[in-house]
């Protein structure tokens, strides 16, 4: 039980560590040396020693939204196994919990930027909105295949215990097309390119940055750190259905799982920096084809299970 | 050998391609030696060289008989016609038409069903040049919606040949994949792939056919053919894809589904002459008229092989009187575009005055499509309703009976406008003897058989139907 | 061997999807030159026609289905076609659905028809039937004509699959026959696509219109 609290502990730390490889990738493959790899501590440091401006159309959602986002995302890193580890929390029916606790996270942030008022955030509000249905589609359909091969609905059975979930498991091959399908909606949930960019300046094309726009000081810093903790989440996720293995060494099992974590994140990172940010109507049918895959890997299992 | 009998007219075809100049002769040579072998294997004199493939059955026999007899003469009338309008490239015509026989032919020999495939795949793209030999844009159309829809029927046809196979492998059958082996060893057949198979093979095969509703192709490429290729695509082609269903039908028969088989061929006799009927009403090109009454004969035919018995005899009869009547019937219409130079009714007219040797081809011809006696189409269809009375398909033959009135009543308004009614000069047109008198042989052969069957003749179309439930 | 197989079937099955969804004819004519390929090898795969004369018709059928057809296509694109993108007439939210059913559909189906031949790959016969109706979709869903032969390949292309893969009793000669005639037809409708440029000005079947009743 303490391992995994420490384990928690320590992936909350880590998360803006594993972004800024990101963004490391990212100028390596521009050419350039990048902002140092401590840079999002470095951020959220100076954030939390600001102070925060609040507009005087906002009310107590506005300041809610970015606590609450923070907290659904951590308390989402409670019900993941890590390195193969217990989680904190985990009971049967947790996976739906999940889906729903960062649709809280999300749901406070689009409140908190309705609530400014704001033309620009309405607008990101809504994009964000339709998205996300999409990706919850999706969710469920590798939700369904997931129960359908172990007959579980909890993410510690997914991904840790006796027979967890993997790549190079004899019914795996259909979780290529699942790995796929989770790394688009990792994509699209956590606005990276090609769904969004976070690094562009201009508020018409922005999804996320405009819902956070009006956030400041630590509110702001908050927001941050939820975001690298979702990000943690989903390519823990991928990472740990790339490589299940379980090495009995802890110091194996902590390298292996982070190493598998790195390479989620370089993935993200070369996404990033080979592909363009997509039209806004051409991502409902990248998101739409993640639903696919997702559907056929289902399909496909059901052929093999047979 | 047998094979020799398609073998000559694949040879001369690419001869003409390469020597222009030497058509016109090629094609009359080539029919009459074809013709002569034909009336060699009604002997039985030569033996396949690969039996597994190609065999000599009643059903075929009695096609590649009309297929010769009718290339004969076609052959004749295209020498006047290539004469009278200079085509630009009449190598590709004649080497075209050469090869669309020797195809056609392989159809009617054939008796694996995969060969059966492939030749009936080789004749819609040996006749494919013919129907774009005016290179106007409408027959670039017709051409192009005839390749495109024959193509996908004929691969679902494949798709029902390769289903007759599996029916083969599930039920543990082992002989050669031919129709006669699959006949004789029917009843072992696995059922659910046989009639997977047939309702495959005969949309597929249905398609070359002209049954509606895949009979879209058939007017565009009927009518914007020049007439012998007309005469030759309506007359023959037509058959050879019946031989197919007809062929993939005894099997079925054999294998004790003809209830399922028989209903469907039914139902879609029906329907294609339900359509042709609502087309000949109001038709405008005297081509399309006769492309459709084409689909309805077809319907007919179909219909009369779905009832079985005294329908299956009366079919095949309509088979051969219908293939004589209208390939006359085109080869007429093309002296009719030549003469009035438009393909349109309204610009035709006054027959009787204008070309009096004409006249009587057509108006003889279209007595005989039309199911009047003394031409053989009355017996075929007084059959065909005699058939299905006595089997009790009684709505059948009620729906058979008003369409005939139907397209009866449309046909006749559309002949006697042609023939009777007045056009602007009463001066009398030119017309070349070879032009008129294949036509009248054709009517004649159709005559004579209404009266006189041989007794060889009537041998080989009992034996081709008494699989068919009863004997004449 | 088994797992080979269901893994490259299924990413034909993808790659049907990728068909639907593209807008571009060369993407197209890479996508049936695939398909040909695994079409001709899957037999050899499974375990049929292990004899040298059924690897030599297997290597000639894999030269023409996955290279001489698409490349004649091809190169009838560059003579014909200025414009390589195809505007289907279903969109791509509704093709991409369609596929989806098309899946399911084609799986449900052959569950029904169990043959004990092939028990264990169990993936053959829904992909036949994919390929065979996706052919259709495309035939049907396109207005340009060279899209329209492509779907006509794909067709032939899962028919293919049917007939090597689940009967044995058909001989080679036969087969290759077949395989003559399809490639014969894919020249013609060539010929003719290039005529229909000269005569129309573009490859675009609704100015085929003018023939009707």
């Amino acid at each position: 039980m303490t391992i995994s609290i420490i384990l928690w502990f320590l992936a909350i730390l880590l998360a803006p560590f594993f972004a800024a490889v990101i963004l490391k990738v990212k100028a390596f493959f521009g050419g350039k040396k990048g902002p140092p790899i401590l840079i999002h501590y470095y951020t959220i440091i100076k954030l939390f020693q600001k102070g925060s401006v609040y507009s005087t159309s906002t009310t107590l959602i506005f300041k809610l939204g970015p606590v609450i986002s923070l907290c659904a995302a951590a308390m989402a890193l409670m019900f993941l196994p890590l390195a193969g580890y217990r989680p904190v929390l985990s009971f049967h029916g947790d996976v739906i919990f999940i889906i729903y606790l960062l649709g809280l996270g999300r749901f406070f942030t689009i409140a908190a930027a309705m609530d400014t008022a704001s033309p620009f955030e309405g607008m990101g509000a809504a994009r964000e909105a339709y998205y996300s249905i999409i990706c919850e589609a999706t969710l469920f359909m590798i939700l369904i295949l997931f129960f359908m091969l172990t007959g579980d609905l909890s993410l510690a059975a997914y991904l840790s215990g006796s027979l967890p979930l993997g790549l190079w498991q004899t019914a795996g091959s259909p979780l290529l097309f699942v790995i796929i399908a989770l790394f688009i909606v990792l994509l699209a949930e956590n606005a990276r390119v090609p769904v969004d960019d976070p690094a562009t300046h201009l508020e018409l094309t922005m999804i996320h940055e405009v819902m956070v726009l009006d956030h400041s000081g630590p509110d702001f810093g908050f927001v941050e750190l939820g975001s690298f903790c979702k990000l943690f989440f989903y390519s823990a996720v991928v990472s740990r259905l790339i490589a299940p293995f379980n090495p009995d060494h802890p110091a194996l099992n902590g390298c292996q799982f982070i190493a598998a974590l790195l390479v989620v994140y370089a993935v993200v990172g070369v996404t990033e920096s080979v592909m363009a940010r997509y039209k806004m109507d051409k991502v409902p049918k990248f998101i739409l084809t993640s639903f696919a895959l997702a559907f056929f890997a289902i399909i496909v299992t059901l052929e093999f299970l047979k | 050998m047998v094979e020799i009998v398609f073998l000559i007219p694949f040879l001369t075809g690419i001869v003409a391609f390469v020597l222009p100049g030497k058509g016109r002769t090629l094609l009359v040579l080539t029919g009459a030696v074809h013709l002569i072998l034909s009336l060699m294997l009604w002997t039985g004199w030569p033996e396949p060289v690969f039996p597994a493939y190609f065999a000599v059955t009643p059903e075929g026999l009695l096609s590649l008989i009309v297929i010769s007899l009718l290339f004969f003469l076609i052959s004749i009338y295209t020498t006047a016609y290539l004469k009278k309008s200079n085509l630009r490239s009449e190598n590709i015509f004649t080497g075209s038409m050469l090869l669309f026989l020797s195809t056609m032919t392989m159809v009617t020999l054939s008796d694996h069903i995969m060969v059966m495939w492939i030749a009936i795949e080789a004749t819609t793209l040996a006749s494919a040049p013919l129907i774009f030999t005016h290179r106007t844009a409408t027959s670039l159309e017709a051409t192009w919606k005839y390749v495109l829809i024959c193509s996908v029927g004929i691969a679902l046809a494949l798709l029902g040949s390769v289903l007759i196979t599996l029916a083969m492998d599930v039920g543990n059958v082992h002989v050669p994949v031919s129709f006669s082996a699959l006949t004789n060893s029917a009843r072992q057949l696995d059922p659910l792939w046989l009639k997977a198979g047939f309702v495959f093979i005969l949309v597929g095969y249905g398609t070359k056919m002209g049954l509606a509703p895949m009979h879209t192709w058939l007017p565009d490429a009927h009518s914007e053919a020049p007439s012998p290729a007309s005469a030759l695509l309506s007359g023959v082609l037509l058959n050879c894809a019946y031989l197919g269903i007809f062929k993939t039908h005894k099997i079925m028969i054999a294998a004790g589904l003809e209830s399922f088989s028989g209903r469907i061929l039914m139902v879609f006799g029906l329907i294609s002459m339900l359509a042709a009927a609502t087309f000949i009403l109001k038709q405008t090109e005297y081509k399309r008229l006769l492309a459709y009454s084409s689909i309805e004969n077809m319907g007919i035919i179909a219909f009369g092989t779905g009832v079985g018995g005294l329908g299956a005899y009366g079919a095949i009869l309509c088979l051969i009187h219908h293939s004589l009547i209208k390939s006359s019937l085109f080869l007429t219409s093309g002296n009719i575009l030549l003469a009035f130079g438009s393909r349109l009714i309204e610009d035709t007219g006054g027959l009787v005055r204008r070309m009096p040797r004409t006249f009587i081809a057509f108006f003889c011809g279209f007595i005989g499509i039309a199911g009047l006696p003394p031409f053989g189409i009355f017996i075929g269809e007084l059959l065909i309703v005699m058939g299905a009375f006595s089997n009790g398909h009684y709505v059948g033959a009620g729906i058979f009976i008003v369409s005939l009135c139907v397209i009866f009543a449309g046909f006749t308004n559309h002949a006697l406008k042609i023939s009777f009614e007045g056009y602007r000069t009463a001066v009398r047109m030119e017309e070349i003897a070879s032009m008129v008198w294949p036509q009248y042989t054709l009517l004649l052969t159709s005559l004579f058989l209404c009266f006189w069957v041989p007794d060889i003749l009537s041998r080989t179309i009992t034996q081709a139907v008494t699989v068919i439930g009863g004997v004449f | 061997m088994t797992h080979l197989v269901d893994t490259v079937l299924s990413i034909v099955l993808l790659s049907i999807l990728l068909s639907f969804g593209s807008s571009r004819l060369p993407v197209l004519i890479r996508v049936i030159g695939f398909q040909g390929i695994v079409v001709s090898i899957v037999p050899l795969l499974i375990g049929h026609n292990l004899s040298a004369s059924g690897i030599a018709f297997n290597l000639v059928t894999l030269l023409i289905r996955g290279i001489v057809i698409p490349l004649s296509i091809y190169l009838a694109i560059k003579k014909v076609a200025i414009r390589r993108e195809v505007e289907p007439i279903f969109g791509q939210h509704a093709s991409m659905l369609a596929w989806l059913g098309l899946i399911a559909a084609a799986a449900f189906i052959g569950d029904r028809f169990n043959l004990p031949a092939i028990s264990n790959h169990v993936l053959l016969m829904p992909t036949a039937i994919a390929l065979l109706a996706g052919g259709m979709f495309v035939l049907m869903g396109h207005r340009n004509a060279i899209a329209m032969v492509l779907g006509y390949i794909m067709m032939e292309n899962g028919i293919y699959l049917v007939g090597t893969t689940f009967s044995t009793s058909v001989h080679h000669i036969v087969e290759f026959g077949i395989l003559l005639d399809v490639l014969a037809g894919v020249m013609i409708m060539a010929v003719i696509l290039q005529n229909i440029k000269q005569q129309f000005d573009g490859v675009d079947t609704s100015l085929l219109r003018t023939l009707k009743e």
